[in-house]
């Protein structure tokens, strides 16, 4: 049965890689709506298209035929400007690789986002102190990557996600560079978030069991949903 | 992303990756600062030609008669005082100054042995004087027939420092400017080659009362009629304005002489007026109206000195380009840089694609570092051509030998020379960061976040 007001809505999603005979089929015939407020965790072995469907929810991929519409937007049919301010306002992503810059310490690393911000943060500093803050790394806001574990990366790569006050937060293998106990740790922020924020998040993970308290599961195989559901 | 931000971020970008750029910034400095080297001679070598060899005011022209009349109808006219009147009323005119010509030949006959004892005494208080000067005056021996003209001393007002420059009372010796041309052979060659003291501005005051001798004449004496008129002239100064092949004296004391020997007519007709606009863009109109008259423009030095300017342009030109087609090297080499860098980063551009980066904002941070490589290259690149610049004059004034019209300076540093040189390297590493920040702007977000 259709959800009301689905956050996410995507219908006869397929998204092919190559041509002819060394074409991939990454997605195919993807019908699938999440609700606003959803703990989704996407499962499936290596290569059933979980990062895929990731990326064209997240507006990183274009490439797909078929509608995909997040936040009441029909994402193809937005020009680079209108999808980089989708990005921007409205998902947070948080990487496997935590994909943080170096050069920079937890702070910087946090407000990147408010470069690009249509909207301006008063105070870009104080927002990201205060996200860091929120993911437990008050003690951290100065050290730079190569300053941190692994866990502690993370969490500035959630915090980051956080900045911009979003609605949706993809999070693709967020717990596959760490170890059971961190993981742990990760998974609670996500609830906590989305217990306390509302925030819609959607994890791809292969650590199916470490995502118990998820409110739905999806399934990909072959680039297919094979179930989708309540968890 | 505003431009504030966009500074913030590529300044944190070249920071981080400042060997690279360092490296790659090496050949825009050598070719801006070959560039502002090449500029600054160029520069340097037309001030000499427009200011010592062929100066001409900007708002100054010569009218001399027209030279070619085929027949009465063309309405060539000579200048008299009702064309000098006619040129005074010319729109644009502030002032006009008259040349004449002596109309009889006249002689000088410098003989060191008739020079007064009390003047070879002022030789020998000359600053620096050297004894073989004394010598060398005391045995010179040279006749010539010279020409002579009088001007306006308005005109050369600025040039004549050492004494008035004016009609001279009875018996006073005439005071006379030499062609500043014809004083930078003397000195460069002619006095050195004969011990001769130099004519300059600290010496001239030193120098003797010469005879002259009008209505003389060692080559025709079929052109003399009437008496000679024995007397003396003293140098006072020297100026552009002076007679490149004899001397110049003040208008009213050649008006007399021509009076004297030739009669009223010859005292009435002048050979040349300078006029002046009161401002250069009224040259035109001013030549127009001169024209229409039924008089010439005098462009020769205007030609000389825009065919020199010419050549000299040429040349600089050619060496300007070399240092172009360096800088232009450079800009590939920035392109390689940019191209690595981009490779190494592809992951960040992704991350800031996901983060809300647009293309163009990816395409404006990569140009906007390669415009701040181009601007430090750039500034760099001019301070060392700077450098490079007063090295050369300095060794250039010291070792080159003595030449006509040697400059004390070598160089000319006009402004355009540098906003160009640190344009110049803006533009060219923009230009060879275009491709690369083309590429980084169409990276696709979700396979350099995947590492595909």
């Amino acid at each position: 049965m259709p959800l009301a007001s689905p956050i996410v809505r995507l219908t006869d999603i397929r998204r092919q890689y190559g041509r002819g005979g060394g074409a991939t089929l990454a997605l195919q015939d993807i019908k699938l709506e999440i609700a606003e407020g959803a703990f989704v965790k996407v499962v499936g072995t290596s290569g059933s298209g979980k990062t895929t469907l990731l990326n064209v929810i997240g507006g990183l991929d274009t490439g797909y035929s078929g509608t995909a519409v997040v936040d009441g937007l029909d994402l193809r049919s937005m020009n680079d400007r209108a999808l980089s301010r989708f990005r921007n306002q409205t998902v947070g992503f948080v990487f496997q690789h935590f994909h943080l810059l170096d050069h920079l310490d937890a702070l910087q690393n946090v407000t990147l986002a408010s470069f690009f911000a249509g909207r301006e943060e008063a105070d870009p500093l104080r927002r990201a102190e205060e996200v860091l803050v929120r993911v437990g790394l008050k003690d951290k806001l100065h050290s730079v990557p190569g300053q941190l574990s692994g866990g502690q990366k993370q969490r500035v790569a959630v915090a980051r996600a956080l900045f911009n006050r979003p609605r949706l937060i993809l999070a693709d293998e967020p717990t596959g560079n760490l170890d059971t106990r961190t993981s742990g740790q990760i998974i609670g922020l996500f609830e906590l978030l989305n217990d306390e924020d509302g925030i819609t998040l959607i994890a791809v993970t292969h650590e199916d069991h470490l995502f118990r308290r998820a409110t739905a599961a999806v399934r990909l195989e072959d680039g297919r949903v094979v179930e989708a559901g309540p968890a | 992303m505003n431009a504030r931000k966009l500074g913030r971020f590529v300044g944190q970008n070249l920071r981080r990756n400042r060997r690279s750029f360092v490296f790659a910034g090496i050949g825009i400095v050598v070719g801006i600062s070959s560039f502002v080297f090449f500029i600054g001679l160029g520069s340097g070598v037309q001030r000499v030609v427009s200011t010592e060899i062929f100066p001409m005011e900007a708002n100054r022209i010569q009218v001399v008669p027209r030279m070619v009349q085929f027949d009465d109808a063309s309405g060539g006219r000579v200048i008299d005082e009702a064309a000098l009147a006619e040129f005074k009323r010319i729109p644009g005119v502030a002032a006009v100054y008259p040349r004449m010509k002596l109309a009889v030949p006249s002689t000088m006959a410098m003989v060191g042995s008739r020079i007064a004892p009390e003047e070879i005494e002022r030789i020998s208080r000359m600053p620096g004087v050297k004894p073989e000067w004394l010598v060398a005056v005391r045995d010179f021996n040279s006749w010539l027939e010279i020409m002579a003209d009088g001007i306006d001393p308005r005109l050369v007002k600025n040039d004549a420092l050492f004494g008035k420059f004016e009609d001279p009372p009875a018996g006073q010796p005439i005071p006379i400017l030499l062609s500043k041309r014809l004083v930078e052979l003397y000195n460069s060659s002619f006095s050195r080659s004969r011990n001769l003291p130099p004519v300059n501005d600290i010496l001239i005051p030193y120098m003797p009362a010469l005879p002259w001798t009008v209505n003389d004449s060692f080559v025709s004496e079929a052109q003399v009629h009437g008496d000679k008129v024995h007397t003396h002239v003293r140098l006072v100064g020297t100026s552009h304005y002076a007679l490149l092949g004899g001397i110049t004296m003040p208008l009213d004391t050649v008006r007399k002489l021509n009076r004297s020997l030739r009669g009223e007519r010859a005292a009435g007709l002048y050979d040349l007026a300078v006029l002046e606009a009161v401002s250069a863009d009224r040259l035109t109109a001013i030549q127009q109206s001169v024209r229409a008259m039924g008089f010439d423009i005098d462009l020769s030095q205007k030609r000389m000195a825009e065919s020199i300017g010419f050549a000299v342009t040429l040349v600089i030109m050619g060496f300007t380009l070399i240092s172009l087609v360096m800088v232009g090297i450079a800009a590939v080499n920035i392109a390689h840089t940019f191209f690595m860098l981009i490779s190494e980063r592809r992951r960040e551009i992704g991350l800031l694609r996901a983060v809300g980066a647009t293309r163009r904002d990816v395409r404006a941070m990569v140009l906007g570092e390669a415009a701040l490589v181009g601007g430090f290259g750039g500034a760099v690149g001019v301070a060392a051509g700077v450098a490079a610049c007063l090295l050369a004059d300095v060794l250039a004034v010291r070792l080159l030998p003595e030449f006509p019209f040697k400059p004390d300076h070598f160089f000319s540093y006009p402004w355009w020379m540098f906003v160009g040189g640190v344009g110049a390297a803006i533009v060219f590493c923009v230009a060879g960061a275009f491709a690369p920040a083309s590429r980084a702007a169409g990276l696709d977000p979700a396979s350099t976040l995947s590492g595909r």
